[in-house]
């Protein structure tokens, strides 16, 4: 990166922008006309037109949530979004047919490169909708149906039609009203039964565009006894007004399945990223998520988990970091619903500069949920007296034979360790960093190699500067 | 602002969520009912001064609320010499509300006894500790079981003061209960304990907020709930360590035990941090009663009723072991044995 735009971006790395050139964009503002406008631009089907149109509806009467950080809730102006912006004519399959802006972007990112080396499949999602969209051919020989969410709906419609809004219904909360309105883009992904897809699938999500709103949808179907694990990254460029990053993602483990959703979510810090996700986990089957915020201005995401089978699992690994002027506001939540399911949360979270983290947890035990065991674990770090953290969990338990535990834990890094390190030769600034890269481990050791490189490396800069 | 100019609360808010305003509310949420003042019988080396209170400070819903109905207030003066203070509150007739301040100075101990069958009680207790106090601090509900309790606390406590305080809460039918409690001066602490036992379809909500405003201040909190019947217990938490309050120590613990597979119980432990160097730290469990005590003691003889009343009460007494002030530990213990001796006779 030159200097000058290095200058311009700051510390953040993927801070570049690059001209804006859409095919279609839609002007600011929602209205039931963009809504139906959106639908009929991708030539969807009646049903969905009118799912949208009843959520838009929802969205505008649901009041804003009256808890988290309301002051910066508050400062959303939703009329001053766009809401569509089309940036290539169609999804390309072959990398060199993409457009050379937007492959220059990606290839900046180190999409292509990673596709080669570890992926199963990738998506690269451009402003509102797929640019590029492949799969390995043994995936797809296998019956893996792995799309971006449009084409999913055009090619499979029964699959999305039975279990779009099944798990996050648009009456949920107001954000997930809202992407259900206005939703473009995601991932579309069916696992048939008993296939286990070894190698991740991925997506990449980019905003590149002034007061953009990037609302995709997910959806993750994974058949009795399959495996799959799906990685999304998620990066925009550093402007001065603000974006909005509204995402709904919801999976389905039918019995014996198992997901691993692992995000990186390193937003520029003039993005609100709110996000519903959830998963509704079948008889012994387990839903994992993996789940890192490093950017954005406000995050508010708490992945959920409803054990509905006999048996299942859930499993959560949060890490949350906190800089100036952001407010990470992260969690998550499992509910037991069904006999002997299992559940682990655990969660980090870095407050430095003045930003806030929040961990707030919900874990509810149904009467009819005999013999459940959960464990919640919430560490934070704060680095100085500027920042602040906070813990709310919340826990129901309606069943004797329920076993919980939960705790949680506010420090400062440990004089002793920076010490001991510093004997051993470490700047104060390279010791902190490896207390925190060490802070962030049990996460950092779920994510694929490559992930785990960058997130390290992210965190590094982002301790930059970080003494005196 | 007046009790009919506020909003009535909205479930969203934490504070609100499992005991909604109009539950709690003696009749209608329109309306302030008069209420009769609680009946004060007091025992011990203290003055009582009744008095009106004509400004309201807060803007809580319940305490303004609390103060509408009736604004008679009774001051107790404590310029302690290790005296014993015992107050008894008398809940009797349709709807009662009383407000007791204590002034506490130097070192006592206060046990406070409610009882009666009144269909609503409202009860205020504020208390400030001068610098250099150690006040032990007891609370017993007994209401009968038909009884609807509406409690708020406000405690503040100044430099070099120690609050001892432990409550037993096993009477009422329905209970919400505010504690906030201010560390307001270096080297004040706060040592909280609470133990709620739900028997029948009993509803105890207790919501505590401890501040550490100034650095080196200590608290520690501990709610041990056990819950039989269709009774609900809720325990909620909110530690707050102020910006610049440094070297504060802070911890809440919260135990739950079910007995009944249609018990309930909710712990909500939360923190808000602004300060680095601090140790806080919270933890909250929740269990079934364990098969091999239960087995242990039922092979040496005892009734399934007996040993199930013997581990309540091992749980319940362990939540008062931290307390340094015995006469209240000691109270409280003989309180609650006394009262699941009678549960076992009935």
């Amino acid at each position: 990166m030159s200097e000058q735009a290095h200058e311009a971006v700051g510390d953040y790395r993927y801070g570049f922008h690059d001209p804006e050139q859409a095919t279609i964009r839609f002007d600011k503002g929602l209205s039931e006309q963009v809504v139906r406008d959106i639908s009929e631009l991708k030539n969807e089907p009646e049903w969905m037109t009118e799912v949208r149109v009843k959520a838009y509806h929802h969205f505008i009467e649901r009041p804003m949530p009256e808890w988290g950080n309301c002051n910066m809730l508050d400062d959303i102006n939703f009329e001053n979004v766009t809401y569509f912006l089309r940036s290539s004519n169609k999804t390309e399959k072959d990398w060199d047919d993409v457009p050379d802006d937007i492959k220059n972007t990606f290839e900046r990112l180190g999409i292509p490169e990673a596709e080669q080396k570890w992926l199963g499949g990738v998506t690269a999602q451009y402003e509102s909708e797929a640019v590029y969209h492949s799969i390995r051919e043994d995936l797809e020989q296998q019956g893996v149906l792995f799309f971006d969410m449009d084409t999913g709906l055009k090619e499979h419609p029964e699959i999305v039609k039975k279990y779009f809004c099944s798990v996050v219904p648009y009456t949920d909360n107001k954000f997930a009203a809202l992407n259900t309105a206005v939703w473009s883009g995601g991932s579309f992904i069916y696992v048939p039964k008993n296939v286990h897809v070894e190698m991740p699938v991925q997506a990449y999500f980019r905003i590149n565009a002034k007061n953009m709103g990037q609302f995709e949808r997910t959806l993750i179907i994974a058949d009795e006894g399959s495996s799959i694990h799906y990685v999304e990254g998620c990066t925009a460029p550093t402007y001065s007004t603000d974006s909005l990053h509204s995402a709904v993602v919801e999976l389905i483990a039918m019995d014996n399945a198992k997901i691993r959703y692992s995000t990186v979510q390193n937003w520029s810090a003039n993005v609100y990223n709110l996000v519903t996700k959830r998963g509704i986990a079948h008889a012994n089957s387990v839903i994992e998520w993996v789940d890192g915020n490093i950017g954005s201005k406000l995050t508010m995401k708490y992945p959920s988990v409803i054990l509905k089978g006999e048996g299942a699992h859930a499993e959560v690994i949060s890490v949350a970091y906190a800089g100036e002027g952001q407010h990470q506001d992260a969690g998550a939540k499992v509910h037991h619903l069904a006999p002997r399911t299992t559940s682990n949360i655990l969660s980090k979270s870095i407050s430095k500069n003045g930003g806030r983290s929040s961990y707030r947890g919900m874990l509810q035990v149904t009467p009819k949920a005999e013999g459940c065991r959960s464990k919640i674990v919430c560490d934070a770090l704060m680095l100085d007296d500027s920042s602040r953290s906070d813990t709310y969990p919340t826990m129901e338990v309606g069943n004797s034979t329920a076993d919980l535990e939960h705790e949680a834990s506010v420090s400062k890094i440990s004089g002793d360790q920076l010490f001991y390190l510093m004997s051993r030769g470490f700047s104060e600034e390279e010791a902190m960093g490896m207390i925190v890269n060490g802070f962030f481990e049990p996460f950092t050791r779920e994510l694929p190699m490559e992930y785990a490189v960058e997130l390290n490396k992210l965190l590094e800069l982002e301790m930059e500067g970080s003494i005196g | 602002m007046t009790y009919l100019d506020m909003e009535i609360p909205s479930r969203s808010s934490h504070l609100w969520r499992y005991t909604p305003w109009k539950r709690i509310h003696p009749s209608k949420v329109d309306i302030v009912p008069s209420c009769e003042t609680i009946i004060i019988n007091h025992e011990g080396d203290c003055e009582l001064k009744e008095s009106i209170r004509t400004v309201n400070e807060s803007n809580d819903i319940s305490r303004v609320f609390l103060h509408e109905c009736n604004d008679q207030m009774s001051t107790v003066e404590i310029d302690g010499k290790g005296q014993l203070v015992h107050v008894n509150l008398i809940a009797s007739g349709e709807s009662v509300v009383g407000h007791i301040d204590f002034q506490c100075k130097g070192e006592a101990t206060i046990i406070i006894h409610l009882s009666g069958s009144a269909t609503w009680t409202g009860l205020h207790i504020t208390g400030n500790l001068e610098k250099n106090s150690s006040i032990g601090y007891a609370f017993v509900n007994e209401l009968d079981s038909n009884s609807k309790l509406l409690r708020c606390e406000d405690w503040n406590i100044h430099r070099d003061s120690r609050l001892e305080y432990g409550e037993l809460s096993i009477g009422g039918f329905r209970n919400k209960t505010d504690i906030r409690t201010t560390l307001s001066d270096s080297n004040s602490s706060l040592n909280q304990t609470v133990a709620v036992y739900g028997v029948d379809s009993r509803h105890d909500d207790h919501h505590m907020e401890i501040s550490h405003m100034v650095k080196h201040t200590d608290s520690s909190l501990i709610m041990n709930a056990a819950c039989g019947g269709r009774s609900h217990s809720i325990g909620t938490g909110q530690l707050f360590i102020a910006k610049d309050a440094n070297n504060s120590n802070a911890g809440q613990v919260f135990h739950n035990l079910l007995l009944s597979q249609d018990a309930r119980a909710d712990a909500i432990p939360e923190l808000e941090v602004l300060s680095d160097d601090v140790s806080a730290a919270h933890g909250a469990a929740s269990a079934p009663i364990d098969k091999e005590q239960l087995h242990y003691l039922l092979s040496r003889g005892l009734s399934p009723e007996q040993a199930e009343a013997l581990i309540v009460e091992g749980f319940l007494v362990n939540t008062f072991s931290s307390l340094k002030n015995k006469i209240i530990s000691d109270d409280l213990k003989t309180r609650l044995k006394i009262h699941l001796e009678c549960g076992i006779m009935r």
